[in-house]
């Protein structure tokens, strides 16, 4: 859930005052050619500039007990929703009880508080169209309200109480668990998700804590009593950052938070585990999942990527903006010249601190699935042979310069923003540093990092499809490389 | 944009339904743009809420200014100055249920081919790529006879003419250049959706760039070129057998809709027929486009961070190029009143779904506010009842839920209930605790609490709704296209104010009755 929150116009004079100005010029431009009132093609039109881009100001402190909060007016609307961030993870949970984090997230949220059964939570919540939501991703927990501002003191109150003493109602993790169930023999319903799931097995290993996936065994291994021992683990004063935005004043919201967050004291002390180890597994290789059922292969092909602080990150995001988007190599090449697919992509994808994964795919008629690895190949291994296009770097650097401006329509995205890389111990400036470097990059640099990063003799190939439709069969890509079936039926719980 | 590279923008037929706790993905193929635009809502006797939250709804229906061109063509503005951006839709009264028979696809064919530029934008000379498209059609229509005689000798004689006039024409296209001009510039979200009712364009710009859409969009339904028709045929194909063929899901709703639908269009799937999309010519999408894409068939809402005065100048000086049209033709189908229960059983590999849907008026019904009602009560949120009953204390379900507007809303359509059985529970289980909750409405009055709920959440959600520029394009034409008045998006407030227990009784009694009702089953098929 994100915070909801809006430019503030009184509080910004200055970036009030540009806008106004800028419009003013805008106006006054098109105003006096515009008596000749033919309409141009788009090749003869002049753009003003945009006005510079104006941070709406927020404060920054920490209570005596460690919580970093943020706070950013925005009188907009009267609504109010704040974020509230901690350090845990799935990726923390011990490998025979995948689905922990996930339950405690989901469970410290619907079993309901000290002071407030899960029923009451609800009914109040709901006769307000408020909320109050928790959970727990891979690497990160958090826990976020949303309220009409008139609202606040009771939303606020509650979101405490649910942050501070969730009950982990024994009942309510019954039914998480039953929904987990259903969901793990469902999980083989849809061909897109046999696919990300195995792929991402394939890369980081299948117990990896970045890949591994809850089954009925680990699920029965998980009690209650586990849920609360990882909730006192993680969720704790120094390790969370609050970040709210909306229609309230600064000192009065200080107040507040003081108020409901000022005495908490955790019931044991912090200690975050150092992140898992994370390394490619297999090393390149074709590996595939019959699927008879199918008309179509649904391919996903990549090796392990990097993080965000990669010093050339920003040249990988534009490499990307050339393979991708609708005028991408990929779209043009596989998808409107070829007609292979509908969906075709490469992209490197970073992570905040752990490395994220090459990935590039699609799906095709099963008929088409050679020609469609292959051409994806076509086009990997052209962009380190050949340098690209001077148009083609232009397209993908301006797409992201001149849309940046949406990076900041709304104040609450500056606070995600701040509270992110704060989270993740990245400078303040990160994205301006990254807007600069996208700016400077070259021919040069679109062939350097594509030859440094994308690794094509590790590539591995997943593939999901159909074995009697897929003519030519996989077999012709390459005969020395051999195919590996997977299993992918569901185990019983031992 | 920063900071993620996702999975490129894909040219949909339909935007994506409800994820369901993340797993199960798209669903109702269909329902669009559900979320902001069920708003509704206001009251008569104010409470507290009400009362604070009507003066910023008054304010934004005070920035809201609309105005017609000579041609026809509306435009609705919403002047919003706090970021410099802007939304822009385009709004085609026109989606798959305009179709002619055996045309099926023909809407979204054409959603596709409007990407695929002008005479001027997308090719490197029009005047030498002209003959080559026509020569193709020739040869189409040529295979084609050739097939039906079955003279295969003449068919790959010509396939073999058609693939060299294809790979000619194909030297003079600049691929996806119309595309990439809007994103050069800084266009985000650029997309567009055909669904039963309407065929929507849409992107954002920075607010400098205004003139720029006026240019560019006025060019593409100006002179558009329809070239690349051979190929993006594929790409179709390949988006129906990713959506329907290999969805078990969307294989079973698309039975579901034809059964429930036997004479409205509203039975066939907007993604068409595969044998439909294979017979399908440049010609028919021409003429499709001929009829339905004339300027008293458009509409345009434009939000964000510009001026009226201005946006109507250089809305007439580009868009006034288009020359009035006749009206275009009307559907005058009519769904007959169900006689009996109709059932739909489907085997395949998926675990069991449970749907059942019930007629109802479409959204221009004074009831219209009511279904929308009942859907949220039996709907919306842990307190909802299905999520109570079904999910929570009987546990036969892992999702349950209804909503109106299937496949469309503005013509006559479904109430559609869906459920996903919990492990070990059956689809007969969740029939019936679904039918329980169904009848409960006709037999016994909800709550004022109930009521009250509904009313505030749908107040609030309008509130929360004013944020997006996108998302008040869309809502303000929803209403001003189906309704006739975008003002409806804020007054149906006022109607739903007004909605007693007994309304609710009334209509869950016309309503919920046997005859009326369409059962679809998607059991397992064990491999």
């Amino acid at each position: 859930m994100q915070a909801q929150a809006k430019f503030n116009l009184r509080k910004s004079k200055r970036s009030l005052f540009g806008l106004l100005f800028a419009t003013m010029l805008l106006i006054i431009t098109w105003r006096s050619p515009a008596v000749a009132s033919t309409a141009k093609h788009y090749t003869e039109l002049d753009f003003p500039p945009l006005p510079e881009i104006q941070l709406p100001e927020y404060t920054r402190y920490q209570l005596d007990n460690g919580i970093i909060v943020y706070l950013m007016e925005d009188r907009e609307l009267p609504l109010i929703g704040g974020t509230a961030l901690f350090h845990t993870g799935s990726r923390y949970e011990p490998a025979d009880q995948v689905g922990l984090a996930s339950l405690t997230g989901e469970v410290m949220r619907t079993g309901g508080t000290a002071d407030h059964t899960a029923d009451e939570l609800n009914q109040i919540l709901e006769q307000k169209a408020a909320a109050v939501e928790t959970g727990i991703g891979t690497t990160a927990g958090s826990a976020g309200f949303s309220a009409l501002s008139e609202d606040l003191e009771e939303v606020f109150g509650l979101f405490a109480e649910v942050v501070q003493e969730p009950v982990f109602d024994a009942q309510k993790l019954e039914l998480a668990k039953t929904q987990e169930k259903g969901g793990i023999a469902r999980r083989n319903d849809s061909p897109e998700r046999i696919a990300g799931r195995e792929f991402q097995k394939l890369i980081y290993g299948k117990d990896s804590p970045y890949a591994r996936t809850v089954e009925y065994q680990t699920l029965n291994n998980i009690q209650r009593e586990d849920l609360v021992e990882f909730y006192q683990k993680y969720f704790h004063p120094k390790n969370m950052i609050l970040g709210i935005s909306g229609d309230f004043e600064t000192d009065k919201m200080k107040a507040l938070i003081a108020e409901k967050f000022g005495t908490w004291k955790p019931a044991r002390t912090l200690e975050i585990p150092p992140e898992p180890n994370t390394n490619q597994v297999h090393q390149g290789g074709i590996y595939f999942i019959n699927q008879p059922q199918l008309t179509q292969s649904y391919i996903e092909m990549g090796h392990i990527g990097g993080e965000r602080n990669n010093p050339d990150y920003p040249e990988l995001m534009v490499l990307n903006g050339v393979l991708n988007g609708f005028g991408g190599r990929l779209f043009n090449q596989i998808r409107t010249y070829q007609g292979l697919a509908y969906t075709v992509y490469g992209i490197w994808n970073a992570n905040y601190d752990y490395p994220g994964v090459f990935i590039a795919g699609g799906q095709t008629r099963s008929d088409a699935t050679v020609d469609f690895l292959k051409a994806v190949q076509t086009e990997l291994s052209r962009v380190q042979r050949e340098p690209v296009k001077p148009e083609e770097l232009s397209y993908a650097k301006e797409s992201t310069l001149n849309s940046f401006i949406f990076n900041f329509e709304s104040p609450d995205q500056t606070l995600s923003r701040l509270m992110l890389y704060e989270f993740y111990d990245y400078p303040q400036d990160f994205i301006f540093d990254y807007q600069r470097q996208v700016e400077a990059t070259t021919i040069e640099d679109i062939q350097r990092v594509a030859q440094k990063y994308l690794k094509l003799d590790k590539i591995v190939t997943l593939v999901v499809g159909n074995e009697a439709e897929i003519q030519p069969p996989l077999s012709t890509l390459d005969s020395e490389t051999k195919i590996t079936a997977i299993d992918i039926s569901i185990p019983e719980p031992s | 944009m920063f900071p993620s590279w996702r999975v490129p923008l894909c040219i949909q037929h339909i935007p994506s339904g409800r994820i369901w706790r993340g797993f199960v993905g798209t669903l109702l193929i269909g329902l669009l743009w559900g979320l902001s635009i069920t708003p509704l809502l206001a009251d008569e006797n104010p409470t507290r809420s009400s009362a604070s939250i009507q003066p910023y709804l008054d304010q934004v229906m005070d920035e809201v200014s609309e105005f017609r061109l000579d041609n026809g063509m509306k435009f609705i503005v919403l002047e919003r100055h706090k970021a410099p951006v802007v939304s822009f839709l385009i709004y085609a009264d026109v989606g798959g249920a305009n179709e002619p028979t055996g045309q099926t696809g023909v809407a979204h064919y054409l959603e596709h081919l409007a990407f695929k530029g002008t005479k001027r934008i997308g090719t490197t000379n029009y005047q030498q790529e002209k003959p080559l498209l026509e020569r193709m059609d020739q040869l189409f229509e040529q295979i084609q006879a050739a097939e039906k005689q079955g003279k295969s000798e003449q068919v790959s004689q010509l396939v073999a003419e058609f693939e060299t006039v294809q790979t000619e024409a194909s030297k003079f296209v600049k691929p996806n250049e119309f595309s990439q001009i809007v994103e050069r510039a800084g266009g985000v979200g650029l997309n567009a959706a055909t669904s039963t009712d309407s065929t929507v364009y849409f992107y954002s710009l920075p607010a400098n760039k205004l003139e720029l859409w006026m240019s560019l969009e006025s060019e593409r339904f100006l002179e558009p070129v329809f070239r690349e028709f051979f190929k993006e045929k594929q790409v179709i194909l390949e988006e129906r057998r990713l959506r329907t063929d290999n969805s078990p899901v969307g294989q079973m709703i698309e039975n579901f809709t034809a059964e429930a639908f036997k004479v409205h269009p509203y039975g066939r799937p907007v993604i068409g027929y595969v044998e439909d999309l294979k017979t399908l010519d440049r010609d028919n999408v021409e003429d499709f486009f001929e009829s339905y894409y004339v300027p008293n068939n458009l509409t345009v809402a434009i939000v964000g961070d510009v001026y009226p005065t201005q946006v109507k100048q250089l809305a007439q000086t580009y868009f006034g190029r288009y020359t009035a049209k006749p009206e275009p033709p009307k559907i005058q189908l009519v769904e007959p009143p169900q006689q009996e229960t109709r059932e739909v059983t489907m085997k395949l590999p998926s675990q069991p779904w449970y749907f059942e849907g019930y007629h109802r008026p479409a959204l221009s019904h004074p009831d219209h506010v009511i279904y929308e009602t009942i859907a949220s009560i039996l709907s919306n949120g842990r307190t909802s009842r299905l999520y109570q009953t079904l999910v929570e204390d009987q546990q036969v379900a892992l999702a349950a839920e209804g909503f109106s507007g299937y496949p469309g809303d503005k013509y006559p359509n479904l109430i559609l209930f869906y459920a996903l059985t919990a492990p070990g529970h059956s689809v007969e289980e969740v029939a019936v605790a679904l039918r329980n909750q169904i009848e409960k409405l006709k037999t016994e009055p909800v709550s004022q609490t109930e009521l009250e709920q509904v009313k505030t959440q749908a107040r609030a959600n309008l509130l929360r709704s004013l944020d997006s520029n996108m998302g008040m394009a869309f809502a303000l034409l929803e209403y001003e296209v189906k309704t006739g008045n975008w003002m409806n998006l804020f007054k149906q407030l006022d109607a739903i104010s007004k909605i007693t227990p007994a309304d609710i009784q009334r209509v869950a009694q016309e309503t919920f009755r046997p005859e009326n009702r369409t059962i679809g089953k998607l059991l397992s098929q064990e491999s």
